[in-house]
């Protein structure tokens, strides 16, 4: 890790997958494959295409350091040791070869969200890496103390938690007079969630 | 003097009898009496140097600073970052230039004269145009990136490679060429989206942006 936006990953001859063009820098030997279907093979292939959380990834493998950067956005470091990582596809930078990875159905969350229906899960014992815009924050959840987040700044989340999605609709949303938080993500049970200071723009976010 | 005040403004000590050189219209604000002259020559030297620029397409629209106080300088909230330079000479490209010292020395180079034609071919295949500037001499500089400035040194025996979208400039006796690892698969459209890179060699540093936006 070098500054919070650049990643500097060591390989000694082991590889990592990396999304698609985020390389910056590298010295030493490195050679860059494009893993079709996010290296799931043929069946992740095909999940991926049908559920629209496709995600482009190359195989970075050789001797040397290799610096990586996304649009200056910040970097969080997540090991897991064999827990479960779940994160927008388009907010996972970097995992260790020793990561799997797969979809899974978020049901209507996703679709507030406005990335579908969709999300990424990290399993495995290793590090990834996980872009946020602006320094993220990690907050706990804990039994009997629920979180709730902003579908547009929702990053990621580790641990037993059981997501629902809640809103205050009330008459004023129909006539347009809300306070923009119409929509949240509730997060129950024991973990992490990652959450960024910034709203993507979100089919939520509008109502 | 130039100084990082935070991560996006540097700040400049104006002295009688020192000029400054700096984009037009990033001025933020200023100390003292301090007069800013848009410099339709685009920097230093004569008319020669000027026309230079002109067909070079390095002549982005420079002025003089003069006076006596300080004055603040930033642009478009991008980062900003100060390149000390003690006699050795920096590359970087026109319009990523922010501010430096009238001590040094300003000129534009010819990327054919390095690597002959591959140097045009790597000029073309970045974008970055067949010129660059560079800035020779004792003084300070401060350059304009997306997302944060990291230094990548360049020892003889260990070359470094950059993404062309995420060089910024770089000091010291460099040779810079394109190397591609074009194969079959960026032929059928499933490239890994590092096809071309900026193989670096020599003695020096490469300042690197951490993002593949351009200004």
């Amino acid at each position: 890790m070098q500054g919070s936006r650049v990643l500097a990953v060591d390989l000694a001859g082991d590889s990592v997958k990396a999304r698609n063009g985020s390389m910056v820098a590298y010295d030493g030997q490195m050679t860059f494959k494009r893993m079709s279907g996010g290296g799931e093979g043929l069946r992740g292939l095909v999940t991926r295409r049908i559920t629209g959380e496709k995600m482009t990834v190359m195989e970075v493998q050789g001797q040397g350091t290799c610096w990586f950067a996304e649009r200056a956005t910040e970097i969080n470091l997540v090991r897991l040791s064999g827990e479960r990582l779940h994160v927008e596809a388009s907010n996972l930078l970097c995992t260790e070869a020793t990561l799997r990875t797969g979809t899974e159905f978020t049901g209507l969350r996703g679709a507030s969200e406005g990335h579908g229906l969709f999300t990424t899960k990290v399993e495995g014992q290793g590090w990834a890496a996980v872009t946020s815009d602006g320094p993220a924050v990690i907050l706990r959840v804990a039994r009997g103390l629920p979180l709730r987040v902003d579908p547009g700044a929702y990053v990621a989340h580790t641990g037993n938690l059981k997501q629902s999605f809640r809103t205050d609709v009330t008459w004023r949303a129909v006539v347009g007079e809300t306070g923009g938080e119409s929509f949240q993500i509730e997060f129950e049970g024991d973990g992490l969630v990652y959450v960024q200071p910034s709203e993507r723009r979100t089919f939520a976010g509008d109502a | 003097m130039l100084t990082q005040i935070n991560s996006k403004m540097v700040e400049a000590s104006v002295v009688p009898g020192q000029r400054l050189f700096s984009q037009r219209g990033a001025m933020l604000a200023y100390r003292g009496e301090v007069t800013f002259t848009p410099n339709i020559m685009g920097g230093q030297g004569g008319i020669g140097s000027m026309l230079g620029r002109r067909i070079a397409h390095e002549d982005t629209p420079l002025m003089t600073v003069e006076g006596s106080g300080s004055a603040m300088f930033g642009h478009g909230g991008h980062h900003t970052h100060v390149i000390a330079l003690a006699g050795d000479t920096l590359y970087v490209e026109a319009d990523r230039l922010l501010v430096f010292e009238g001590s040094l020395q300003q000129s534009t180079m010819f990327m054919g004269s390095q690597g002959g034609l591959r140097g045009i071919i790597r000029g073309q295949a970045t974008g970055q145009g067949l010129f660059t500037t560079t800035l020779t001499g004792h003084g300070a500089a401060a350059v304009l990136a997306h997302g944060g400035v990291f230094e990548i040194p360049i020892t003889p025996g260990r070359p470094v490679h950059v993404d062309p979208q995420a060089y910024v400039a770089h000091r010291g006796e460099v040779r810079s060429k394109v190397s591609t690892s074009i194969g079959w698969r960026e032929a059928v459209g499933r490239g890994s989206g590092e096809a071309f890179q900026l193989e670096l060699t020599g003695n020096g540093t490469v300042f690197v942006q951490a993002s593949e936006e351009k200004l």
